[in-house]
């Protein structure tokens, strides 16, 4: 799976509980889920748990950690996906 | 230093189902779980967690520059609550950090410390969102959610 298929199936899910709409429309891989995207910090444990859904993988605790923005959250899926 | 959060509960049961599955697994450990799992209000005690945890976390970030969204190293622990009030402790690597929570039933604010002695001193102003240039008041921590504006002065 390439990159552009891992964003345009990680989009729909991050805009679900995105604040800030607009800045979904232009998403990339330096998107910060908080700082331009207003998720809640609450909503991140659901952006966690549907890309879990999503991908059918794991996100362990440490990966969890970091997956603050697009481009972690890529690497991290690639990752996970690879060790499936 | 002071950290503080609040939770809209009528915002937060719009915008997070905490009985989804895994959902509760990722924030809480298991004492914590046994604490939600035990009381009559579980979701007053998922949102006073969360509170504890957030108001903690964000004096750590702010001491060490440090991002990170790790709610299972912070443990709360200690947790005493009264009719409305309730005070505790949450542990995040090496630090100790002091917590009181006021709640009722639209929502809840908890104010985190790195000394007791701090607790004691904070004034702390909950208002409606940003209804007022509040920055020139100089607030030593800023928490804002769905209705809700809480200032804390120290």
């Amino acid at each position: 799976m390439d990159r552009a298929e891992l964003i345009a199936r990680l989009t729909p899910i991050i805009a679900t509980y995105a604040q800030d709409k607009d800045a979904v429309a232009s998403i990339n891989e330096t998107t910060d889920f908080i700082k331009d995207l207003k998720i809640n910090s609450a909503n991140l444990v659901d952006v966690i748990l549907d890309v879990e859904e999503e991908f059918d993988i794991e996100i362990d605790n440490l990966s969890m950690e970091r997956m603050l923005n697009v481009s972690a959250a890529l690497e991290i899926i690639e990752d996970k996906l690879k060790t499936k | 230093m002071i950290g503080n959060d609040i939770v809209d509960l009528a915002q937060a049961s719009v915008d997070s189902n905490w009985k989804r599955k895994g959902f509760l697994d990722k924030i809480f450990n298991l004492e914590e779980q046994f604490m939600i799992s035990s009381g009559i209000h579980q979701s007053v005690i998922v949102w006073l967690l969360w509170s504890m945890k957030e108001s903690a976390y964000k004096i750590y970030s702010r001491e060490a520059k440090l991002r990170e969204f790790a709610p299972l190293k912070l443990q709360c622990s200690n947790l005493i609550i009264h009719d409305n009030t309730a005070t505790g402790n949450v542990a995040y690597d090496n630090e100790l950090y002091y917590t009181k929570s006021f709640f009722d039933e639209n929502y809840i604010h908890t104010v985190a410390a790195a000394k007791p002695e701090e607790l004691e001193k904070v004034e702390i102003k909950i208002t409606g969102h940003a209804l007022f240039d509040y920055k020139k008041t100089k607030p030593a921590s800023v928490s804002h959610h769905g209705a809700y504006l809480a200032l804390v002065y120290l």
